[in-house]
């Protein structure tokens, strides 16, 4: 059921600037505040956030991982450290991961 | 016009007694019904009965909460119990048992516990079995208690098949026809009811009591 | 007369006219504005809505522009436990972020009640760190306060359902601020570990559950961690149209949680520091999916109104309008996520 809502209401997780938006959202921003932040932060429209074909490009200029795997793109948490600065918050997992590796 | 008009004010009053839960003013009602002589049985079914009822509804919209409806259900217990007292024998119906639960496997009681004891203050002996009650012990305490009235509760999708399982022990005994089955929780439907020939579905506790009070009234058996 | 195929809130399909869905429409709205003293739907809102549930479409979607995120209440009980294929938690994740599209995932465990996590909480923090390391996605993990849990036999604490009919009110209050204790001790314990372990967010499922005492604790542990974790994202869910008051008598920040709907339960989760607020309205099985749709538009719509964080709508089986079945008909799910976005104005599903 919930591939349902995905496809019907969702925005696209990492297919698109889905999970970007759902960090702000979850830090308290509404959605449209949200939207408007991360298309900022992208240098892109807010239309173009759900558009897959544009974020496509725009994750892998940025190297913030995409769905297809490539050989030395960064998936996991290489992507999420990269997140972390573009959107200029703090991800508690990346903090944990850098105080680990004593960055 | 007069008399009505009694009728109409002391219903008013036994049913704003149990609203403010005035066990006080409410036992003055019942003295003024006697002097009048107004039926102290129907002053229990549309005065103080129908307040409960009211109340019930108010629990189920969240403007009564359960200490006040528990509280007001012990002053209902005691209004029961002294027109009881004042009733001759042959006026009385049978009061009825119950024994409730919920089904098997699953462990909500929160809306299983309301119902109990709304149930209780029409003067129903309600024996509550508890939660993750297997569908032989419904059976068993039904026979036991000499119930009337077997409710069930599932709140799962998963659990409500222990209520058919309910139905077809009764069925293979051959004893569905001694007791009325109810059927209730989240997911339980009257569909679901007919489909597995359970008699009632009800779908909250002033439902419940509503049904149980209409089969009593209605299907008075010998004591 | 046209008849239009819709369901019931059982899942069961009907046939119904225009009328017929329109009647039960009003009637759906209208429950919501007595009993929870909502605002009504505009005239634009209610002719959309009905034109939403009539569409020819098997499936609809949100109109360009109303997407919002999505979330996953215990996420990963379904691919690995629920639906029995053999992988991992960590895989679980992987294919809601790579294959499903998932926005956000929540790890959590079979046994989902804090009080039963407390006891594997080392386990729990270790499998968050593992998925954290291949995840792209915010990962964050939940449970429920479960406050029942904490009632003889399961627990130490006296059963407050037994002993309210028993009349022990008294008692009965007793042990419920008792057993608040313990769970609040709990919640906190676990989302403890579980935010030194990384975890994006931490996530109080279906608080108030056991009544208000069940939201009281959830709203305090959500306090005490806001505050210690500024970082951590913290989603307070919801677990009926109100706050059952098994207690009556308990307050957060001045407001009494018993019969606290919806809009008013947003407020008290900004007070404790939430940064996302999950609705919940359960569904009436026995009603039409148009009046269990119009009903949970409403409180939707009155909570989306005045709240301050993002309001993210539970519309998993049972609950927001979609029927209470294991299989849910994706005519009534996804005509469900249109209405929550596009009308309900949602930040999320």
């Amino acid at each position: 059921m919930a591939v349902m809502h995905e496809m019907a209401a969702g925005m696209g997780g990492i297919r698109t600037a889905g999970d970007l938006v759902a960090r702000m959202v979850m830090k308290g921003m509404k959605i449209g505040p949200a939207k408007e932040y991360v298309a900022n932060k992208l240098g892109c429209s807010i239309f173009d956030l759900t558009d897959s074909a544009k974020m496509k490009e725009i994750r892998e200029s940025l190297d913030i991982g995409t769905i297809l795997d490539r050989p030395q793109a960064s998936y996991g948490m290489a992507a999420k450290i990269k997140i972390a600065e573009l959107l200029d918050i703090k991800i508690p997992c990346v903090e944990l991961f850098k105080k680990k590796i004593g960055i | 016009m007069s008399e009505e008009m009694d009728k109409q004010a002391l219903l008013d009053e036994a049913f704003d007694s149990i609203i403010e839960a005035d066990e006080l003013r409410a036992m003055e009602v019942i003295t003024k019904a006697e002097a009048s002589g107004f039926s102290l049985e129907e002053l229990l079914r549309d005065g103080f009965s129908t307040a409960m009822r009211e109340l019930g509804d108010r629990f189920a919209s969240g403007e009564v909460f359960l200490p006040e409806l528990i509280f007001t259900s012990e002053v209902m217990k005691n209004v029961a119990a002294t027109i009881d007292s004042k009733l001759d024998t042959g006026e009385v119906k049978k009061k009825g048992v119950m024994v409730i639960g919920t089904v098997a496997g699953d462990v909500h009681d929160i809306g299983k516990g309301i119902v109990a004891s709304l149930v209780k203050t029409s003067g129903v002996q309600v024996y509550d079995l508890g939660r993750e009650v297997p569908a032989e012990e419904f059976v068993a305490k039904a026979i036991e208690y000499n119930a009337d009235f077997i409710g069930s509760s599932a709140l799962l999708t998963t659990t409500m098949t222990e209520q058919k399982r309910i139905e077809e022990l009764l069925e293979a005994e051959g004893i569905k026809s001694e007791f009325k089955t109810i059927v209730g929780g989240a997911p339980v439907t009257q569909r679901w009811a007919d489909k597995i020939g359970a008699n009632q579905y009800c779908e909250d506790a002033s439902d419940t009591v509503n049904y149980v009070v209409k089969i009593l009234n209605t299907e008075t058996k010998m004591i | 007369m046209e008849k239009y195929f819709t369901r019931m809130g059982d899942g069961e399909g009907i046939w119904m006219t225009k009328e017929e869905i329109k009647e039960d429409v009003l009637k759906g709205m209208e429950t919501a504005v007595l009993k929870g003293k909502s605002q009504p739907l505009e005239s634009d809102e209610i002719d959309r809505l009905i034109e939403i549930l009539t569409m020819p479409e098997k499936n609809v979607s949100v109109e360009r522009g109303h997407e919002g995120i999505t979330t996953f209440d215990a996420g990963t009980l379904k691919l690995c436990v629920r639906q029995a294929i053999p992988i991992d938690r960590s895989t679980a994740v992987l294919i809601h972020e790579r294959v499903l599209c998932s926005e956000t995932m929540e790890l959590c465990n079979t046994d989902y009640s804090y009080k039963a996590i407390k006891n594997i909480a080392a386990e729990e923090a270790m499998a968050m760190e593992h998925a954290q390391m291949s995840c792209i996605l915010p990962l964050f993990y939940g449970a429920m306060p479960n406050m029942g849990l904490y009632t003889k036999p399961d627990g130490p604490v006296d059963n407050w359902s037994e002993l309210l009919p028993s009349g022990q009110i008294k008692e009965a209050m007793t042990a419920q601020e008792e057993a608040a204790k313990l769970c609040i001790k709990d919640m906190i314990y676990v989302g403890s570990a579980l935010a030194e372990a990384g975890a994006c967010g931490i996530q109080f499922d279906t608080s108030g559950a056991s009544g208000d005492a069940d939201a009281f604790a959830a709203l305090s542990a959500a306090k005490v961690l806001s505050e210690k974790y500024p970082d951590l994202s913290i989603i307070i869910g919801m677990a009926n149209e109100f706050n059952l008051g098994m207690h009556g008598k308990l307050t957060f920040e001045g407001e009494r949680l018993a019969g606290q709907y919806p809009a008013k339960q947003v407020k008290s989760a900004e007070a404790a520091g939430a940064h996302n607020f999950g609705v919940v309205i359960n569904t009436n099985s026995s009603r039409s999916f148009a009046w269990n749709l119009a009903r949970s538009l409403t409180y939707v719509k009155e909570a989306t109104r005045v709240a301050e964080i993002p309001v993210i709508v539970n519309v998993g089986m049972g609950v927001g309008g979609i029927p209470l079945t294991n299989t849910s008909p994706t005519d009534a799910t996804t005509r469900v996520a249109k209405t929550m976005l596009e009308l309900g104005k949602a930040d999320g599903l």
